[in-house]
């Protein structure tokens, strides 16, 4: 007790300027509006860097929902927006319209619940199945382009071959020229496929879009595909062009089926042309 | 103790100036002089530490309350008050005489003006820092600083022969 007095004794002087200077700095920093305005600025840094990263966490909880429902009006749009093109096809053309009558493509919302596109044959696996009439042959698509087509189905599940496999080939077409070529991976940039038997007299040029040709009868016509990065003519008769992909399939989630109307028939068509 | 009247018109009259006339008087927007300090700076050799310290703070207050900045004007002139005795010992040699006091009729006009330089910079940069609270406008603080010192200086200087002529008289 004696050393502590003796040493208080001996630092009055800084101890005493120490709480009187803090006294008066508080005092001042909790009276004028600039300094307060300051200090305000320099923890609502801190506590606003916290709030946003907070509110980025929520949101992403939320994103699920908002997404869903998003996702389901875009369904709906879709849907309308088909029978509404048919619909001014019949206008515009009085002499099919007994046979176009009825819609031509309709979409089934489906989540990705597997994905890979690190594989030479990738496959998808989506959440629809038969149950929700999804079957074999069908396209997917997402909102930024062509996914895949659907292999198999279970009752709840489909397996959709990737457009990043090797094995699968997609009829696409040269927005500009109008000229459809064939459309695969090469297995090597998850971001770029490659589009074959373009002839040499098209003009081409890099970020030309790539579009769904549709006579496939899977896939709706000129759905945008990607954009031209690279060709160069190859075998002094084609074409081998680089598409980068608009869509990313490493963060692919929410994809339509295509449940095109008329697939069966088409398909029973071309198979007769063969024989 | 008998010189307490002496002191207490001083910080008066000091006052008086300070938040009648100077306080009023905004040259450029840059230049603020504080002369109120000069009470601190002249207190006898031989006043305790603490006194000078709560001397300091009550001498803020006063010029906080009419300056309407509560805590800037104490801050400033507590760190004055803290560097005092500091400044005294580095500009001194030898020991000073107990009875009189760090002023322009004891110590001489070259002491006394470092001493009024060294004390008005610790002062007014402590002040000015605090005001402005921000390295932003480091530049300018710095030219208020050096501006508002060298007014005050003055004025400081001023006053202090006045008071020498007073005091021959």
């Amino acid at each position: 007790m004696n050393n502590l007095l003796k040493l208080l004794e001996r630092f009055h002087f800084v101890i005493l300027f120490i709480i009187l200077f803090t006294i008066s700095s508080v005092l001042y920093f909790n009276t004028t509006y600039y300094q307060k305005a300051r200090l305000n600025q320099l923890t609502l840094g801190v506590s606003g860097f916290f709030d946003s990263y907070f509110s980025s966490w929520s949101s992403y909880f939320n994103l699920q929902t908002s997404n869903t429902k998003l996702f389901k009006e875009n369904v709906n749009l879709k849907n309308r927006l088909a029978y509404l093109q048919q619909k001014l096809k019949m206008t515009a053309d009085t002499v099919e319209e007994l046979k176009t009558a009825e819609v031509l493509y309709r979409y089934m919302p489906a989540t990705v619940v597997s994905n890979a596109v690190n594989q030479q044959n990738n496959f998808i696996l989506i959440d629809a199945g038969e149950q929700d009439s999804v079957m074999a042959g069908m396209g997917v698509i997402c909102d930024r382009g062509v996914v895949g087509v659907v292999v198999s189905s279970s009752e709840h599940f489909s397996s959709v071959i990737s457009l990043l496999n090797t094995d699968l080939v997609v009829s696409a077409k040269h927005k500009k020229s109008g000229v459809f070529g064939s459309l695969s991976w090469n297995g090597i940039d998850y971001r770029k496929v490659k589009l074959l038997d373009i002839p040499l007299h098209i003009n081409l040029a890099v970020g030309d879009t790539i579009v769904t040709s549709g006579f496939s009868a899977m896939f709706p016509p000129d759905i945008p595909l990607g954009s031209i990065v690279d060709f160069y003519k190859k075998d002094g008769r084609f074409f081998d062009i680089t598409v980068e992909l608009f869509a990313d399939f490493k963060s692919l989630d929410k994809v339509y089926v295509v449940n095109s109307i008329r697939r069966k028939e088409l398909n029973k068509m071309l198979e007769a042309a063969e024989k | 103790m008998k010189d307490f009247p002496k002191y207490a018109l001083l910080l008066i009259v000091l006052m008086i100036l300070q938040i009648g006339v100077l306080n009023n008087l905004n040259l450029g927007g840059y230049i603020n002089p504080y002369i109120y300090i000069l009470f601190i700076l002249v207190l006898p050799f031989s006043t305790p530490g603490w006194l000078l310290l709560l001397l300091s703070f009550f001498v803020g207050f006063i010029m906080d309350y009419f300056c309407n900045t509560l805590g800037l004007h104490m801050s400033a002139a507590v760190m004055l008050a803290f560097a005092r005795p500091a400044i005294i010992r580095s500009i001194s040699f030898g020991i000073q005489d107990e009875k009189s006091s760090p002023d322009l009729a004891h110590e001489g006009l070259g002491w006394f003006a470092r001493y009024v330089v060294i004390g008005v910079l610790v002062h007014h940069t402590t002040l000015f820092l605090l005001e402005t609270f921000s390295f932003r406008l480091f530049y300018l603080t710095i030219v208020r600083i050096i501006l508002s010192s060298a007014v005050s200086i003055f004025f400081i200087i001023l006053i202090e022969i006045l008071r020498l002529q007073r005091h021959k008289d």
